[in-house]
């Protein structure tokens, strides 16, 4: 009502003051490509007179006698005043906004200039993803966004990826980002069942990405509530540009390898550590070495058993066991795509092909898929589009790092054992070990094919100048077969005349929303408000059959199988339905102010407590654009931000606040039993979080940086809190519990040198604590490490804090492994018995720092992009230690520093003596196997020359450019196992971090490539 | 007229929202309520095959309460050489209070006992003339279920003694909801065993004689008698296993290779877990088979030591082979069979030992099973004939630390009441219930 007063005042007085008008036309075009800009706002200055311009750029606007200079203004591009004089025609050029801090970011259901952004978001564009020779875009957003922790868990080809904005947000709900990819979210759960899971984003071609903006702070994030508290990761594909056709082709092929291997025992080393190890045993029960019964005789009928054909006491067949889990692994991928449009029509379609052949064997991918970004002005006011990408997938997939048949765990195996006997057939038990799980290579295949269709379509329509509406409507389509045959001689079939199943899932997501946007300018006045509502909806089927006893291996599928053994089909869903609105006010670019909310309800929770509200708060000041600063050199740009707000999580199980109770079956009758203990009061998690930002150019820009301050309080924590046992559940849902993440991020980018050769710089390095404040009342830990893992949660320290016994090292006397005692008055005092050392909390698998560092160089043709990543202050825990490094304990065999074995009294060591089937120092849950896991890592290096355009002449070619990159080329690190970014792919969850335990290293990769285009 | 556009359109999406409301109801597939599994007849029976389920699972019946006790009771005569650090340390008297398995085992035990008591809880609703029989299955499970835990998380009954040592918390009601009575703490052994005491004469009482696979009143007298064998109540014992044997319901198989690797129960059975390759847990087969047979490495072999204890011509000696690079036990060789509990030659050991116990003759009941062996028949059985008949006739069935225990022996240099034959408490369940106790050493 307001308005239409002040919009009828505002007319009358221009009617009043205009006694004469004239009428002018024009047009407004950008001078890169001479295409019209279309829906450019154009006013006439110090007036609320204005007018868009149509599909062909035009314009015309009546201004008064007195009035002489028009404005025009468009998300992107520099504002433009122009000085009509006596013209009647004119021609308008913009240019687009290069400036880093003039930018347009995307935000929730939206696109603003950075400059006027009062939240912290990290954009990442698409150019630094651009032909990374890697499988999905979290791998290239590693060290790129401040604050942004990603960790692929292990080398394994499409295994999960974890992604942390700003710390661990939660102890039991989810702690992955929401990924919104053209404005549908992408469910991130684990989309199979069974073995390691899976990562669903790496269907996605990342070279269609045209930017990736991180949402980080409260006020970015509290547009999508009840989802957003892990921050939010919002994924906009290219589409067309009016103007010219435009075909590009891209083509890289290289190969791969470990990016380092541990050194083992050979036959000579192991033969001696061992008989030892047994004589030593010997020794300890005071048996007689000659005995039936000794340890020696025992250890010599193993050497025996394992050597095969040949004779471990030559000493020299050896097997490099580690060797046979690794390979050459080799990467080719290919891209097409081809845009354009004109002022109707704007496209965007790309093909794209990729193979790759992991470093451990029998890991593969390839994928391939296409996309058509396509839209179109249906009229003046309306332009509706629809974003069409589908992709297929299929990755062979390795057990997961606790089976004894993925190929890391092939190093326990004795390097005495040949892998073959003499007819060329693989050894397995009781020759080797434990199972030969080259033998699942060579008689077991499991492949996981995906075929996934994300559609979208929607819908612009402008009532006006200011008044705007958006309608998407969005699909996530997924099918995903899982089919596993493993022969008559592998672990899983040996017993049974073969072995497989075959699983299918089926996942149906939707969303659809709807938002009113308007926006308008009052003098300096600019004010926005944005009104929507939203509903997503996901279904996902499963079935499964299990079958044995194949006629021969050569059978794979289970129509062949005469047995089948077990077969499930499952539904599960959930959904939530939103309404939001947002209001955005700025004075004169200089004051910035912006206030939201959303109320979110959802499936998860019981029909009382369904719905919950989400406000946020940001507020800017751009000192900069006073008077005072206006136009200071060396203080290009100053901005002071703050901004609080809630956000929430509701990723847990699907209906985990009910008392339910499962079939199950015993004696081939069907059963039921209590599955779940209720908990009608079950709500949303929620997270509080304050942030203070800086924003600054120095030297007209050329210098420019964020800091950013923040504290994330989450209350009221979705946690599976453990309750007695002996009420017949070990936990139950309940909003209990406080964590605290708070950090500091910097951001710096800088043109050191401009001109014909350019170097520029970007870093950036983020602290985050995390702190977990309180647990369920009177509870001061969650331990559920067992005695081979030590991640738990324990008040006053970081989640998955390394928690066991406190090693000291070996007693020089006896060669006893000894342990810190850690009572409350026993300072230092020692132990040999493990069961009397107290558990102490040893250090954090978290790192305190995070960072990444890029510097691009570029002379006439030729850039190098050098990027560094790394982190800092964390330590891993090697929870195969206990097998693999533990002074002979058993028959694994052993890594090379074992050899530094407590031998006689007086040795200094850390490894105590060996002794053969006793536990001396192989407790795992010790600080004996945990290391320093701070790296720094050459994580991109990438060399390109783009030919000098005139080799093409008239050709039609437009541009061609040669390119090498390499990944992963350097780790520098103290960590003695295979690789610091780990964390074992069956245990990987929000309290397990840096547990290592037989996790294949990353992959260092080299490509060489070309790009094309027309 | 623009403003009626917006007006309009914003109405729409509204009421569009609004209509979506209902599409927040999702109810689960693969679950039902509390309340419906409790409230009808029908529902609650199958809730009863639950606990059957949850006492058959590995970690009770299904393999556990065989392999921590041989493990513990090994005495060089099994060597555990497989990885799992749980099991290493139960074989090596090494127990830390995180050990996996006596989480497994705690929770395990309570979760069944917990559906015991969910079932008696609304016994109302089961048809009169079957709620006899109901309540005494629920009662049997729950007795057998105490009955497991105590022996291993307690320190042993002390025959003749006034047990006020730690037993383990009883608990008679179905959990519904997480308040302060859900905090228990421990009873003493002697409460304990007086409940399963109670339980088993009152399932003996309840159930019918013949109850197929499921728990008869026989199974419940069996279990009495292994239970008074525990608390030195000798005559009862006694009593209770020879009238078992009377009842001619049950027989010895032929051979001992007959009673073991079955689909169904043999006429020797008492009570056992149903396995097959559709549902029932065997995890004996995965310690102490090989993969030939579905095992998992042999991780339990069998030494000399137990071999020497046979005569030669023993078919029981017989009842091992050689596999992977070791000899192991037949009892437990093939995979998806069932578990023989309670069976009847059991019944005759026990006759046998509480008859020499009160001075009668043992010679009978000890010749069933000794020349089933093949063996001749023996006369003047003493003690010590009678306990190494238990030992050959029962090894490989868990009950050796059970029987170190209760007759006062040791196991590699530890005394039957050595702190470290008690298993810890699970650390994480001392971390969610402060009135919880922790055991010595621990």
């Amino acid at each position: 009502m307001k308005r239409i007063v002040f919009t009828l005042l505002i007319t009358c007085l221009a009617v009043l003051a205009a006694v004469a008008q004239r009428r002018i036309e024009g047009r407004v075009y950008d001078p890169a490509n001479g295409d019209p800009i279309i829906g450019a706002t154009v006013t006439v200055k110090n007036t609320t007179v204005g007018t868009v311009t149509d599909l062909d750029g035009k314009f015309v606007i009546t201004i008064a006698k007195n009035e002489d200079i028009i404005s025009v203004s468009y998300t992107g591009y520099v504002s433009t005043e122009v000085v009509v004089g006596n013209r009647n025609q004119l021609d308008i050029v913009i240019n687009q906004n290069t400036s880093i801090l003039d930018e347009v970011v995307v935000v929730g259901y939206g696109k603003q200039i950075k400059s006027t952004l009062t939240g912290n978001i990290a954009k990442v564009s698409g150019e630094n993803l651009k032909s990374m020779p890697v499988v999905s875009f979290e791998q290239g957003l590693q060290g790129q966004a401040a604050g942004v922790y990603v960790e692929s868990v292990n080398g394994k080809l499409g295994g999960a990826m974890r992604i942390r904005v700003r710390g661990v947000g939660s102890i039991n709900a989810g702690t992955e980002p929401l990924v919104v990819i053209d404005g549908i979210p992408i469910s991130k759960d684990a989309t199979n069942e069974s073995g390691a899971p899976l990562n669903p984003l790496a269907d996605f071609n990342f070279n269609d990405v045209e930017s990736i903006e991180v949402l980080k702070d409260a006020s970015a994030k509290a547009i999508y509530g009840s989802r957003g508290s892990n921050g939010v990761i919002l994924i906009t594909t290219k589409s067309g540009k009016s103007g010219k056709s435009r075909i590009e082709f891209d083509i890289q092929t290289g190969m791969s390898q470990a990016t380092h291997k541990r050194e083992f025992l050979n036959s000579k080393e192991y033969v001696e550590l061992f008989s030892e190890a047994a004589y030593n045993s010997d020794l300890f029960e005071g048996a007689d070495s000659s005995d039936s019964g000794s340890w020696s005789r025992f250890v010599r009928s193993r050497f025996n058993r394992y050597d095969g054909n040949t004779n471990w006491r030559d000493l020299k067949d050896q097997t490099d066991w580690q060797e046979q889990a690794f390979r050459k692994g080799s990467v080719s991928n290919a891209t097409l795509s081809f845009s354009g449009g004109n002022d109707k029509v704007r496209y965007y379609a790309s093909a794209n092909f990729g193979k790759n052949e992991g470093i451990l064997i029998a890991n593969d991918l390839e994928k391939s898929g296409g996309r058509v970004n396509l839209d179109f002005a249906a009229s003046k006011r309306l332009r509706v589009g629809v974003n069409l990408n589908v992709a297929r997938t299929k990755l062979d997939q390795l057990s997961d790092d606790n089976a004894f048949s993925t190929p890391i765990q092939l190093v326990a195996m004795a390097p005495i054992t040949p892998t073959r006997d003499a007819a060329g057939v693989l050894y397995d038990r009781p020759t080797t070990t434990y199972y030969n799980g080259l033998i699942d290579v060579e008689q077991g295949n499991r492949s996981i094919r995906t075929l996934r269709t994300i559609a979208s379509v929607f819908g612009d329509y402008s009532f006006n100048a200011h008044l705007g509406l958006r309608v998407e409507a969005a699909s996530n389509i997924y099918t995903l077969n899982d089919d596993a045959h493993f022969g008559n001689r592998t672990d899983n079939g040996n017993d049974s005349n073969g072995y497989g199943y075959s699983r299918w899932s089926q996942g149906d997501d939707y969303n659809t929303n709807a938002v009113l946007h308007w926006d308008n300018q009052y003098n300096k006045h600019a004010v926005g408000f944005d009104a929507g509502t939203e509903f997503f909806n996901s279904r996902t089927r499963r079935t499964l059959v299990v079958g044995e006893q194949f006629p021969s291996n050569d059978f794979k599928t289970l129509a062949s199988a005469a047995l089948i053994t077990a077969g499930s089909s499952t539904f599960t869903g959930y959904s939530f339905l939103s309404y939001f609105g947002r209001a955005r006010y700025n004075f004169d670019r200089k004051y910035l102010l912006n206030v939201s909310g959303r109320v979110d309800g959802s499936s998860r929770f019981g029909a009382d407590n369904r719905y919950a509200f989400f406000p946020a708060v940001s507020a800017g000041w751009v000192l900069t654009e006073e008077d005072i600063l206006k136009g200071n050199k060396t203080l290009s740009f100053l901005k002071i931000r703050a901004s609080w707000g809630q956000s929430g999580n509701a990723d847990i199980g699907n209906f985990q606040s009910r008392g339910l109770y499962d079939a199950g079956k015993y004696d081939g009758i069907s059963t039921l039993a209590p599955s779940q203990i209720a908990n009608p009061a079950l709500t949303w998690e929620k997270s509080q979080e304050v942030d203070f930002g800086i924003d600054f150019g120095l030297f007209n820009n050329r210098l420019s940086g964020e800091l950013d301050y923040y504290v994330k309080n989450t209350t009221d924590l979705l946690l599976d809190a453990p309750i007695p046992a002996t009420t017949g559940f070990a936990s139950q849902s309940q909003n209990i519990g406080k964590l605290r993440n708070k950090g500091v991020e910097l951001v710096l980018n800088s043109n050191n040198l401009v001109g014909k050769f350019t170097w520029t710089t970007s870093f950036n390095i983020a602290a985050n604590q995390n702190e977990v404040i309180a647990l369920v009342a009177d509870q001061q830990i969650i331990d559920n490490g067992g005695s081979r893992y030590m991640n738990v949660v324990k008040v006053g320290e970081a989640i998955g804090t390394f928690y066991g016994a406190e090693y000291a090292g070996v007693d020089p006397q006896n060669g006893d492994a000894i342990w810190y005692v850690n009572g409350p008055d026993n300072n230092g005092a020692t132990t040999n018995d493990y069961a009397l050392a107290n558990s102490v909390v040893l250090g954090s698998p978290l790192p305190k720092f995070i960072g990444g560092l890029s510097n691009t160089f570029s002379y006439g043709g030729v850039t190098l992009d050098v990027r560094f990543q790394g982190q800092y202050g964390n330590k891993i825990h090697n929870s195969g230690g206990g097998f693999m490094s533990c002074n002979a304990c058993w028959f694994d065999n052993q890594t090379t520093d074992q050899l530094d074995r407590w031998q006689k009294e007086g040795d200094i060591t850390q490894v105590p003596q060996a002794r053969l089937g006793y536990s001396n120092g192989d407790q795992s849950r010790s600080s004996r196997y945990l290391s320093d896991g701070s790296y720094l890592r050459l994580k991109n290096v990438s060399l390109s020359y783009q030919l000098p355009s005139r080799v093409f002449g008239k050709s039609g070619v437009r541009d061609v450019r040669i390119y090498a990159t390499g990944t992963n080329l350097l780790t520098f690190t103290k960590y003695k196992g295979w690789d610091p970014e780990v964390t074992a792919d069956f245990l990987a969850s929000n309290v397990v971090y840096g547990t290592d335990f037989y996790s294949a290293p990353q992959a260092k990769t080299y490509v060489v490539g070309l790009r094309v285009g027309f | 007229m623009k403003r009626n556009i917006s007006t309009i359109s914003i109405v729409a999406l509204l009421l569009l929202a609004a209509a979506c409301d209902k599409k927040l109801d999702i109810e689960p597939a693969q679950s039902i309520s509390e309340g419906l599994a409790l409230s009808t007849d029908a529902n609650v029976k199958t809730v009863l095959l639950g606990a059957y389920d949850a006492l058959s699972e590995g970690a009770l019946l299904g393999g556990s309460g065989v392999t921590y006790s041989e493990l513990q009771g090994a005495d060089g005569e099994i060597r555990w050489v497989g990885t799992y650090t749980g099991l290493r340390q139960i074989f090596n008297h090494q127990m830390a209070a995180e050990n996996d398995d006596a989480d497994a085992l705690w929770k395990r035990g309570y979760t069944a006992i917990n559906i015991c008591n969910n079932v008696l809880e609304v016994l109302p609703v089961v048809k009169e003339a079957d709620r006899d029989q109901v309540k005494g299955e629920a009662l049997f499970i729950r007795a057998f279920s105490y009955f497991q835990l105590v022996r291993f998380y307690a320190k042993p009954f002390e025959i003749g003694g006034a047990n006020t040592q730690l037993g383990i918390p009883i608990v008679l009601r179905p959990t519904r909801g997480i308040d302060a009575s859900s905090f228990v703490a421990r009873n003493t052994v002697k409460q304990v065993y007086d409940q399963i005491e109670t339980d088993l004469h009152e399932a003996m009482d309840l159930l019918p004689e013949d109850n197929g696979t499921r728990a008869s009143k026989y199974a419940a007298m069996a279990l009495l008698a292994r239970f008074h064998l525990q608390n030195g109540v000798y005559t009862e014992a006694r009593e209770l296993a020879d009238a078992v044997i009377a009842s001619n319901v049950f027989a010895l198989t032929p051979t001992i290779a007959d009673e073991f690797n079955n689909d169904e129960n043999t006429s020797e059975d008492i009570f056992a877990v149903q396995v097959s390759d559709q549902d029932g847990d065997n995890d004996l087969v995965i310690y102490y088979s090989i993969p030939d047979f579905g095992g998992r490495d042999g991780d339990i072999e069998i030494e000399q030591k137990h071999l020497d204890l046979y005569t030669n011509g023993d078919e029981r000696k017989d009842f091992h082979y050689e596999g992977n690079g070791a000899l192991r036990t037949t009892k437990w060789r093939d995979q998806y069979k069932n578990i023989p509990v309670l069976r009847l030659a059991e019944m005759y050991l026990i006759s046998a030992e509480c008859a020499v116990r009160a001075g009668a003759s043992g010679d009978a009941a000890y010749n069933a099973t000794h020349t089933r062996a093949g063996l001749a028949p023996a006369g003047n059985v003493t003690l010590d004939d009678v306990l190494l008949e238990r030992r050959l006739e029962l090894a490989h069935e868990g009950h050796r630390m059970h029987d170190v225990k209760r007759l006062k022996g040791s196991v590699d240099g530890l005394g039957y009441n050595d702190p470290s034959l008690v298993f810890p408490i699970p650390a994480r369940e001392i971390s969610a219930n402060k009135n919880l106790e922790q055991n010595e050493g621990y």
